[in-house]
This record gives C-alpha cells, sequence and structure tokens, in this order.
C-alpha cells in the first residue's frame, strides 16, 4: 500500500477573474521508504503539493490517501493530530521559534502531545545527539550557522518518529557545503527506513533521492526512478533548461546587434550596448 | 496540572516579563480596579465598624430625639454634610423629655455661637456646645482629668473639654482650673474628657474639640435663647427602650402642636441610616470600579490581539507540528489569565500599602476581608478569560498555511 496517494489533486486559489491553479489534477504514489525529490520552475505548484501532503492545506479537488486513509477533507484538529503523529516538516526557512533554545524547538511537537517536561527534553536531547548538534542545545537559533540550524529543524521534524518527511527546499538557504551536510543528515534518515519527499532546485542533489518528479504548471511531466547516487535524467534536462541559452535568448540577442549596426552616431551605439547588456554577458562564455 | 498547561504558564510568564512596560500599561486598567474595589470596601466596612463600636460603647438602649428639618430627605448630600448643628429644639422640649415616664436621664446638645479665648488666643477649631450634667454618663464616657458638672454647678462657669482642646487651647494636657472667656464670660476648665471613639461620616460633631458648658449657663448667656440640635435619652429599663421612645414621641407630637417636625429615633435606626448611607457610597463606587475592570479588560484584549499578530508566525509553526486549535487557543487564553492574574495581585498590595498608610495617616480604619481580596482575585481571572477569548479564538482559528506566510 503506498503511503501517499494524489488522486487528481487539484487546488485553486482567489475567486473569479483572479483564480490561479496552482495544481491541475495531479497523481502522485509514493510507496514507504522512497525517497522522492520535486523539482520544477519556480510556481509550478511543488509548494502546493508538499503543503497538501504535509496536511497543512486542504486540495480543492482530488483524493489524497496516506496511509490508505482518506485525509483530503479532515477537520483541522484530526489534520492536526496527523500532523504530530505520522508527518516531519522541514521548511526552507528552518521556522524554529527564536526565543527557544535548540533543546526547547526540538521538543515542542512532543508538548502537544502532552508529555513530561523532563521525557520530553531527554528526547530532544537525544535527538539532537543523532544530528550531531547536541554540544549546542542550549543556543538560540541566532547562534547557530544556517546549516547547524537546519540540523536543529531535522531534529525536530524526527523527534515524534514520523513515518513521513516532508522537505520543501531543506537546502533553499544553505551554501552548498551545508547542503551537504543536510542531505547526509537526510539520507541517513532515509536508511533508516523513513520516506522522504523534498523539494530541491539543486540537480546535483537528486544523486541522494531514489526517484525524482519533475513539475510544470500544476501538473507531473515526468517521473522518473533513479539510482542513488546518481543525477537523474530529468535533473540533468533541467539543468540544460536552465544553462543553455533557449532559441528565444538568441533572437534577443541577434536583434540587439542589429541594432547596434544600424545606429551609426556613436551615442547611440554606446546606449545600444547597455541595452543589449545581457547577451553581450552570454557570449562571453 | 498537566505538563502541557505548566509550559503554557511559563511561557505567559516569560512573555510578560520580555515587554515589562507593556505588560504594565495593560494591566493598568486591571490594577486600578481592584484597588479602587478593595480600598472603597475596606472604607465602607471599617466606617461600619466604628459607628457599631461607638453605639455599641454607648449601649443600644439611647434614644435620640432631632428636629425632623435635619432628616427630612435621605439624600446623599444631607447625610454627608458632617454636622448638623443646626437648631430647632428648645428648653421646653428638653423639659418635656426629661419628665417622661422611664426616661432615667436626659441630656441636651446645643452649640452656643461666640469665641472662645483663652491667654489672648482665639479658639476656632471646634463648638461650644452647651448640656446638662448626665452626658457624661449618657455616652458612657469617662473623664481623663477632673470632672464633668455636678448638678449643683450647673449655674457656675465651669467647663469641660474634649481631649484635643486642652493641648490646642492651653498647650498642655490638664489645664485644670485655667481661664476661658466665652461672652464675655470667664469660664474655669473643670474637666478633661477621654478620646471620644471617632466616627466618620456620623452626623454628630467632633466632641474631642468640643468644649462644653451647662446647658443653664448658655441659657443665662443667650436670654434663653439657647437651641439645642438633638436631646439624647436613656430609659430606667432598657428593655422597655421601644415604649419609652414612643412615648417621647407622643409627648413631643401633641406639645408641637400635633405636627411630626421631631424625630425620635433609637441607636439601631440611627446606624441603620448611617449603614444604608454608606452601602449606597460603597455601591457606587465599586460601580465606577467595575467600569475600570472592564476598560482593563479592553485594554488586555487590545494588546493580546497585537500579540497575536506578532506571533502570527509562531502559531503557523506550532501548527506546522503538530498544536490543535484547541492547544492554541489554550495557550493564549493563559497569557491572557497570567497577564490580568498578575495586575490583580498587583492591585491587591497596593490596595493593602493604601490600607496601611490610611490607618496611619487617618483616622479611618479600613477593614479588608478575605472576601472581598478573593472577589478581586476572581473578577481579574475572569475579565483574562473573557477579554482574552477573542484573541486566542482568532490565533486558534487561522489557518497553518496563511499563518506561516506571516514573517
Amino acid at each position: 500500500m503506498p503511503i501517499i496517494e494524489l488522486r487528481a489533486v487539484s487546488k485553486l486559489y482567489g475567486f473569479g477573474d483572479a483564480t490561479t491553479l496552482a495544481l491541475d489534477e495531479a497523481s502522485l504514489s509514493i510507496e514507504p521508504g522512497e525517497f522522492v525529490a520535486v523539482m520544477g520552475p519556480s510556481g509550478c505548484g511543488k509548494s502546493t503539493m508538499m503543503n497538501i501532503i504535509g496536511l497543512l492545506d486542504r486540495p480543492s479537488h482530488g483524493e489524497f490517501l496516506l496511509n490508505g486513509r482518506k485525509v483530503a477533507r479532515l477537520s483541522p484538529n484530526q489534520a492536526a493530530k496527523i500532523r504530530r503523529d505520522t508527518i516531519g516538516f522541514i521548511f526552507q526557512s528552518f521556522n524554529l521559534l527564536p526565543r527557544m533554545t535548540a533543546l526547547e524547538n526540538v521538543a515542542l511537537p512532543l508538548a502537544y502531545k502532552n508529555m513530561s517536561t523532563t521525557r520530553r527534553l531527554k528526547l530532544a536531547s537525544s535527538m539532537l545527539d543523532r544530528v550531531g548538534m547536541q554540544p549546542r542545545e542550549y543556543y538560540l537559533p541566532s547562534q547557530l550557522s544556517g546549516g547547524q540550524v537546519q540540523c536543529v529543524a531535522i531534529a525536530r521534524a524526527l523527534v515524534n518518529n514520523p513515518r513521513l518527511i516532508v522537505a520543501d527546499e531543506p537546502t533553499g538557504n544553505l551554501d552548498s557545503t551545508d547542503s551537504r551536510l543536510v542531505m547526509e543528515l537526510l539520507s541517513e534518515v532515509h536508511k533508516m527506513g523513513n520516506t522522504i519527499i523534498f523539494v530541491t532546485h539543486n540537480p546535483e542533489l537528486t544523486r541522494y533521492a531514489t526517484r525524482v518528479v519533475y513539475m510544470h504548471d500544476g501538473q507531473i511531466v515526468q517521473d522518473e526512478a533513479t539510482a542513488l547516487g546518481q543525477v537523474a535524467k530529468t535533473a540533468k534536462r533541467a539543468m540544460y533548461r536552465i544553462h543553455a541559452p533557449t532559441e528565444e535568448d538568441d533572437l534577443a540577442g541577434v536583434s540587439a546587434l542589429m541594432k547596434i549596426h544600424d545606429d551609426k552616431p556613436v551615442k547611440k551605439s554606446a546606449k545600444a550596448k547597455s541595452k543589449s547588456h545581457k547577451p553581450k554577458r552570454r557570449s562571453k562564455r | 496540572m498537566s505538563p502541557y498547561t505548566r509550559g503554557n504558564i511559563k511561557i505567559a510568564i516569560a512573555m510578560l516579563r520580555a515587554n515589562k512596560g507593556r505588560s504594565l500599561l495593560t494591566m493598568l486598567g486591571i490594577i486600578i480596579g481592584v484597588v479602587a474595589v478593595i480600598t472603597v470596601v475596606g472604607i465602607g466596612q471599617g466606617i461600619k465598624h466604628q459607628v457599631s463600636a461607638r453605639i455599641n460603647h454607648v449601649g443600644q438602649d439611647l434614644i435620640t430625639v432631632q428636629p425632623a428639618t435635619a432628616k427630612a430627605s435621605n439624600s446623599v448630600l444631607n447625610a454627608l454634610s458632617p454636622v448638623r448643628l443646626s437648631g430647632g429644639l428648645a428648653a421646653d422640649d428638653l423639659h418635656t423629655v426629661t419628665t417622661t415616664p422611664g426616661v432615667a436621664r436626659a441630656a441636651a446638645l446645643g452649640v452656643v455661637p461666640g469665641t472662645v479665648k483663652a491667654n489672648g488666643k482665639t479658639y476656632t477649631a471646634g463648638p461650644v456646645i452647651a448640656t446638662n450634667p448626665d452626658l457624661a454618663v449618657i455616652l458612657n464616657q469617662n473623664l481623663q482629668y477632673g470632672a464633668f458638672f455636678a448638678p449643683n454647678d450647673v449655674d457656675s462657669s465651669v467647663a469641660v473639654l474634649g481631649a484635643n482642646v486642652a493641648t490646642t487651647l492651653f498647650g498642655q494636657p490638664a489645664p485644670l482650673g485655667q481661664n476661658f472667656t466665652f461672652r464675655g464670660q470667664t469660664f474655669v476648665v473643670n474637666g478633661i474628657f477621654n478620646d471620644f471613639a471617632s466616627a466618620p461620616l456620623s452626623s454628630d460633631a467632633d466632641f474631642n474639640n468640643t468644649i462644653f458648658i451647662p446647658y443653664s449657663m448658655a441659657q443665662l448667656l443667650t436670654n434663653n435663647n439657647a437651641s439645642i440640635y438633638e436631646i439624647l435619652a436613656k430609659p430606667t429599663d432598657s428593655g422597655k427602650l421601644a415604649s419609652v421612645r414612643h412615648d417621647i414621641d407622643q409627648r413631643l407630637y401633641k406639645l408641637h402642636g400635633n405636627s411630626h417636625d421631631v424625630v425620635v429615633l433609637e441607636q439601631s435606626q440611627v446606624a441603620d441610616e448611617t449603614n444604608g448611607v454608606l452601602n449606597l457610597l460603597t455601591e457606587l463606587i465599586a460601580g465606577a470600579a467595575a467600569v475600570s475592570l472592564l476598560v482593563g479588560g479592553i485594554g488586555i484584549m487590545n494588546i493580546m490581539l497585537v500579540s497575536v499578530t506578532e506571533r502570527m508566525h509562531e502559531v503557523g509553526i506550532r501548527k506546522a507540528v503538530g498544536a490543535t486549535n484547541r492547544q492554541i487557543l489554550i495557550a493564549f487564553l493563559t497569557e491572557a489569565t497570567v497577564l490580568s492574574i498578575t495586575g490583580g495581585i498587583i492591585g491587591i498590595v497596593i490596595a493593602f500599602i493604601i490600607d496601611i498608610c490610611l490607618r496611619i495617616f487617618t483616622s479611618l480604619t479600613p477593614i479588608v476581608s478575605w472576601q472581598v481580596v478573593l472577589l478581586a482575585a476572581g473578577v481579574s481571572i475572569a475579565v483574562g478569560i473573557i477579554f482574552g477569548s477573542v484573541p486566542a479564538l482568532k490565533a486558534a482559528r487561522k489557518d497553518p498555511i496563511v499563518a506561516l506566510r506571516n514573517e
């Protein structure tokens, strides 16, 4: 039985003419133990899908089964309990409480289970030990580096022993060293049997994933199983898209060049040069 | 107490400490309300206690005769005018009361206008009151020094001083045998009273500042024109108090040509009247204090709304890690309640300080009962819960996604 099953899930925002379709009948099935990378350009509906999978948001249409249970129309309180017990969330902007120490932050989900303070802090401390942050458990988030903060956030996501980890661009605010650190940690969590679904813009990070899903305009356009340690083909295509100039870019460059040759006077040509700034930089490469 | 609740209280106290100034301003309404309620009720209780203590000292069987004009209305203003010394009774009335069967003793009280001079000093702090030798016995008041007028020196120029007069006029506590002049007559100080139990808000003159002279002497000085504002009488048998009172009333009624221009009261009736006025006053001021509590509650609601808006992102995080709507609601309610309870406690402490100051610096002895303190504490808790619920509901019902987007 799949742990996540989205059946033609749509999400609409706004009303009337301002309606936008964030998810357009997306269907996705994820088996337990998978490590799924979700890729796609900005605004393609990745975050919306993650929020729906993480039960933070409800789909407008379609059905969502979590562990075989229909969860698309749950009450806020039922959703909160499922979030607490089976889902761990990791955010791009970390979302730790700034006034609390790392330890208290990790212990936070346990507070909503009405666990005694001592047991809570003990459990949180051992969880921080697992992510290698125990020596800094009494630091405030503002006293830690980005990578360290994200490690604390991962510990918080893990503290309830959730079956599913949902990470929305966990490395989006980190440099490459910290990104590697965080991904190694997630990989470790995956090895212990958790299902992980994460969003990334960095194709290199698909090396950690067992499956890559590529989204475009609210739909899943590519779904590919990939070997651990290999950059996915979809991701390579994404890389290609990002780095290579398209036909449109070339045309823009040509029209700019044409302007330069048409206009004889020096003053105007200087103006045109500044306009053709973008294509020129590309030609340097 | 569940760990969750304890954690909430800890967080609430931490928040209160983090924004000390803001919290204090928020609590101000509650503080003022609680202080006002406790102090006003305490003063009211204190005065009631003083009045009843004085009545017990004088005796429950005292009968008071007063002109009806002074009693015409029960209005607060009338009751509040400190001394009703206007005349209205005459020597005939005193005679009637004295000769009523069953009356053991009777004493008139009448203010005699005029200036008192001794050693070149003029005395202005209190009135000169003409009275009978029975007064000291009727009021159950002992003398500190000397003696009250004996029945045989009612026609001589002797005087008895209230305790304060002695020191104010003569600069010594026991000026026995000293002289002062009043309306051209030289009086000799015969005795000095002990301190009279003070009774704030009572309609009597402050006897501690009064100079007493014999009534017949006053008649002499004023050409038989000395007016009487009150006649005090005691029955021979205190069991027949009611019937004696009734007899006096009837006889005076006839004497005044069948008109009810005199009121004859028992002590309990006098006390009832004072208490009635006090209760009314207490209710009025307690009502104003209740308004202050209401305003304080609105202040708490206001600041909690600000706090909820400020911490919307935090609410989102807490919801994302599994907090239910109810748990968020309780967290914010706890914070509002901690705020209002702290205000209540500060208010109670300030009220006690004011109470001590009043005891030290005034003649009031407020009585703060634990019921009032409990009531004030209860009301401040209720204010926190009632006015905290609106902002707490706002936070609890927020959609987690929307809340997370608030940075």
